[in-house]
């Protein structure tokens, strides 16, 4: 194997812990188990590390489970979504089940107890190059829960490329298509179209993965894939809400979800993230909404100072007539307002 | 019957993902629990002080919805007020088993009879 090793580009390895006396023991053991063959970059907050990653790819991350303002579990939930191919894996200084179901759930391959000594750095370091040489699997695959089907589709619209995302699990394969960026069908169990689209986002579990794009047979949606992400986002959170205590939002193995009372689409605006009109769908006031999407970021950047609960993604408002979601990103600035019957919220 | 809050937030509002919840009361005062430590009650009680700041930035009598929710990657955060002066904060982690109780949390926490 050392041969082997010779021959690859070392590997980038971070450590995000708030002890500097720790980080300064990891990086003085690894660098000289490792003989050269890991870059080690330590970070003592989230925000450092994020830094770091922002910098260049790593190929592993190591992350403290208790730390101050972004806890180690919510942080490797945060990579899992930002960084979907690295591999994470947790140190702590006492592992408890709970610990450490709490961190497999949020992503981490791995959770081990910090060593204390020369015999614990080594054992480590053979557990983290192992992990580092896992060969990857060919083509993109991925946990519905663990890298974010909604990410991925996002992904390939921004890029505008085309292909078909096959969703599946034990019982049933769904089929998203994705052409030159636009979400254009959706077809699971006996269901097609937008409903599909959003049966399959609301799966419990699964799996997916991306293959390469062949035109489908009949085309079932339109629109801007935002708004269709955004609605099927609201329509899963609906669906959860119905369903009875302990049960899924949908069944997984048919993709029948308890039927929701009818709603309709009102008013849809999508501007650029400096407030300019891109997609207006019956905005009575378009420059209200603009000023309120404005709003609606500069309230969310002052609660996310409040709450370390990473991006913001969108607020909800309920009316008695229905609802309207605004969402507020740097790139894109979104309005939707649904009503419930005639309603007019 | 009158309900107590305090009793109602214990025995209804700890799902698992729940990381605070709380009150603010009429009076203004805060009765605030924290079930993880990544939302210490100090941080509940800032999201619920800081909800007039927001009440005035974006709603008016017009557009006053029945409760917000402000969604961010790693967690949501839902404000409940009744017309009395009752606020409702809810600090719950995303995907947890949490998220689907914050509906029916707000619909009977808007129907108690907090005398």
């Amino acid at each position: 194997m050392a041969s082997d090793k010779n021959s690859q580009a070392p590997r980038q390895v971070l450590f995000v812990d708030d002890e500097p006396d720790f980080l300064r023991v990891v990086k003085e053991a690894f660098d000289s188990l490792s003989a050269g063959h890991w870059i080690i970059h330590c970070a003592s907050t989230a925000d450092a590390a994020l830094q770091l990653l922002k910098q260049r790819k790593m190929d592993l991350a190591a992350v403290d489970v208790v730390m101050p303002m972004l806890d180690g579990v919510q942080f490797l939930q945060l990579l899992g979504k930002r960084y979907p191919d690295l591999k994470k894996v947790s140190l702590t200084g006492h592992v408890t089940e709970e610990k450490r179901s709490a961190c497999l759930a949020a992503g981490a391959e791995l959770v081990i107890e910090k060593p204390l000594s020369a015999e614990g750095f080594k054992s480590v370091y053979a557990m983290l190059d192992d992990l580092m040489n896992w060969a990857p699997q060919q083509g993109f695959q991925g946990m519905l829960r663990r890298v974010g089907l909604q990410d991925v589709i996002q992904m390939e619209c921004l890029g505008r490329n085309s292909s078909i995302l096959e969703v599946y699990n034990d019982h049933v394969l769904g089929r998203i298509y994705i052409e030159d960026g636009n979400i254009i069908h959706a077809a699971g169990g006996d269901v097609t179209g937008e409903r599909a689209l959003q049966r399959l986002l609301a799966l419990p579990g699964g799996s997916f993965e991306l293959v390469p794009f062949e035109p489908p047979l009949d085309k079932t949606i339109s629109g801007p894939w935002e708004f269709l992400l955004m609605e099927a986002a609201r329509v899963r959170d609906e669906l959860a809400a119905q369903a009875p205590a302990g049960e899924p939002a949908v069944d997984p193995k048919t993709l029948v979800a308890p039927a929701i009372g009818s709603v309709r689409v009102v008013e849809t605006l999508i501007c650029s993230g400096a407030g300019e009109p891109l997609f207006d769908a019956d905005c009575a006031d378009v420059p209200g909404r603009v000023l309120f999407l404005k709003s609606v970021a500069g309230q969310a950047a002052q609660l996310g100072a409040i709450a370390a609960l990473g991006n913001f993604d969108r607020l909800e408002l309920q009316f008695d007539s229905g609802r309207i979601i605004a969402q507020a990103r740097a790139d894109r600035l979104v309005f939707v307002a649904v009503a419930k019957d005639n309603g007019s919220p | 019957m009158k309900n107590s809050p305090q009793k109602w937030l214990t025995s209804r509002a700890s799902p698992p993902g729940m990381l605070a919840c709380g009150f603010r009361g009429p009076d203004g005062k805060f009765t605030c629990h924290s079930l993880e430590e990544v939302c210490p009650v100090r941080t509940l009680e800032k999201i619920l002080g800081h909800f007039e700041a927001l009440k005035g930035a974006l709603f008016s009598d017009q557009l006053m919805p029945s409760w917000t929710t402000w969604a961010f990657e790693l967690g949501q955060i839902r404000y409940v007020e009744r017309p009395d002066g009752w606020l409702l904060g809810l600090v719950v982690r995303s995907d947890s088993e949490a998220q689907p109780q914050l509906d029916p949390l707000s619909t009977e926490f808007l129907s108690l009879d907090l005398g």
